[in-house]
């Protein structure tokens, strides 16, 4: 599915990612652990090719295409999905409308006709009500106003929409209450089907004891120091990040 | 004078036009070859609104001037979808009674290579409410000026322009003098400027020394779509009172590449992405337009224009 070959990379100037090298398997869910500052998040947002975050070296090979190579929103339309820490605001623009658009322009690369208004707003009723979303949300500007945990139920409304293949997760515990916590994780765990895989990115091992991990690596100075079972989220939560 | 109370008649220019309990729709055609037609409208007292669509000729040079009375507790809804092919040149003049209402929409589009030119002037009484949208595209020269008179207690004045340039110019101008206590004036300007455009706004509100209980806000917006456009807001407040609520605010830049980066990581490629953010940007203050229908047609022109 992903595979990552000794990848650098700088922002402003400023090597982040030192020879990063990960392979993540169909279905698998992988997660990533480690303090402040080592580079967690730079990882998700180079495989969603944010602008400014230069791949200096390496590769990354997505569906057996070179990820790097392509635009961030032709890495969505190849099934990539990435559920933001901090979900953005779109003022103007209701969620209702957004959520059509992006699920069209999938459709479209699909070569699939833009859905008929009375099918989108089926699929809508029934994925919001999956999620506890209620209706009237989609007619608030998309996450203008959100509540932290409307913001994370919006993203995971979102890649339930878009369908991807694989899903990254960047910090999607930060800002929840424990019910949402656990409402979010329920509705991410609906979308593990065996052949979709998980990239979660976290600082704590709350998550990961809803969202089991396959596979869990610890990141330091740009780089996985330790890979293991979900028992090393265990002991990273005992003993912190220092002890090793 | 004549008085006009059917569906879709037909006025011709200086001719003297009467309006009572009309509810459908009249047409002022201004394509006869007159130099300078002056248009003369009177509201007549009413509870029902009275609706007037300005259809010009699209073809035909424009140099008109429409004066419009609302009497005591009438009210009047002027709406102009012309496409405006060439040169123009229109004055209006507005004066309306206590507790007259009017509301005024111009959803335009003009030639890029014309000059363009709007000057309204309104003076309003006790509890007159007059609510303003304007949706413009620019062209090579245009000069847009709105002067509100507030000269009575409890008026109000609710205004948008939206100036949506692509390589197109546009002057905006707009003076709010509140010359009365317990006025309200309201007004938002948002533009968006693409290829070589530039779109200046500058918006005056003037309180007079014994205007107390005053409440003003006004709120200038520009998004810079290319390197090679310009915005210039200017906002202009000039208080001579104490017991006044007046706020203002004018803010330009470029769209936030982090939203940019948000709907491309959803998809959207960069030419929609950009079209999603001019459109919500352009889009947020429609709440103002009450009017349903009306604040449809505000979204499909900037849906269409963007």
């Amino acid at each position: 599915m992903l595979e990552i070959k000794n990848l650098d990379v700088s922002v402003e100037d400023k090597q982040i990612i030192k020879n990063l090298n990960l392979k993540i398997g169909p279905g698998e869910v992988h997660a990533i652990m480690g303090p402040n500052g080592s580079g967690k998040s730079t990882i998700a947002h180079t495989l969603a090719g944010k602008p400014n975050y230069l791949v200096e070296s390496g590769n990354v090979e997505f569906k057996n295409e070179d990820l790097i190579a392509k635009d961030p929103y032709e890495r969505s339309l190849l099934g990539l999905f990435l559920a933001f820490q901090y979900p953005i605001e779109l003022p103007g623009v209701t969620n209702a409308s957004y959520l059509k658009q992006i699920l069209n322009a999938h459709r479209k690369s699909r070569g699939e006709n833009p859905i008929d208004a009375g099918e989108f707003l089926k699929i809508l009723k029934e994925k919001s009500k999956n999620l506890n979303i209620p209706m009237d949300m989609h007619s608030r500007f998309v996450n203008a106003g959100f509540s932290g945990g409307e913001k994370k139920k919006n993203e995971v409304l979102q890649m339930d929409l878009l369908d991807p293949s694989l899903i990254i997760m960047d910090e999607t515990d930060s800002g929840l209450d424990v019910d949402a916590l656990k409402s979010t994780s329920e509705a991410v765990n609906k979308l593990r089907d065996g052949k979709r895989s998980f990239l979660i990115i976290t600082h704590y091992l709350r998550l990961l004891e809803y969202i089991e991990p396959d596979h869990v690596h610890v990141f330091g100075d740009g780089s996985i120091i330790e890979s293991g079972d979900k028992s090393l989220a265990s002991r990273i939560d005992n003993e912190g990040y220092e002890v090793k | 004078m004549k008085s006009v109370s059917s569906l879709d008649c037909i006025i011709e220019i200086s001719e003297k036009i009467s309006i009572q309990n009309t509810t459908d729709t009249i047409k002022i055609d201004c394509s006869n070859d007159e130099n300078n037609p002056i248009i003369d409208i009177e509201v007549e007292k009413s509870k029902i609104n009275n609706r007037i669509y300005l259809e010009c000729n699209e073809n035909q040079d424009i140099n008109a001037t429409i004066n419009i009375q609302i009497y005591d507790n009438a009210t009047l809804e002027f709406v102009d979808e012309t496409n405006y092919g060439r040169t123009t040149d229109i004055t209006m003049n507005t004066a309306m009674r206590p507790n007259a209402e009017f509301e005024l929409y111009r959803f335009n589009k003009f030639n890029v290579s014309t000059k363009n030119s709007f000057v309204h002037s309104c003076d309003l009484k006790t509890n007159c409410i007059f609510r303003d949208f304007n949706f413009s595209n620019g062209s090579k020269e245009m000069s847009n000026i709105t002067k509100i008179s507030l000269n009575e207690k409890n008026s109000k004045y609710i205004g948008s322009g939206v100036v949506i340039a692509d390589s197109t110019n546009c002057k905006n101008q707009l003076d709010i003098s509140h010359l009365s206590q317990s006025a309200v004036s309201d007004s938002t300007f948002k533009t968006v400027s693409r290829g070589k455009s530039n779109v200046t706004f500058q918006g005056k509100v003037f309180v007079d020394n014994d205007c107390s209980d005053t409440v003003s806000s006004q709120i200038s917006k520009g998004l810079v779509m290319s390197d090679e456009s310009k915005i210039n807001l200017t906002p202009i407040l000039e208080i001579n009172n104490d017991d006044v609520v007046c706020s203002h605010g004018a803010a330009s830049g470029k769209p936030d590449d982090t939203v940019l980066f948000y709907l491309a990581s959803r998809g959207i490629e960069k030419s929609d992405a950009e079209k999603l953010y001019m459109q919500g940007f352009l889009s947020e203050f429609l709440n103002k337009i009450e009017n349903v229908q009306m604040q449809s047609k505000a979204r499909d022109y900037i849906s269409q224009n963007c």
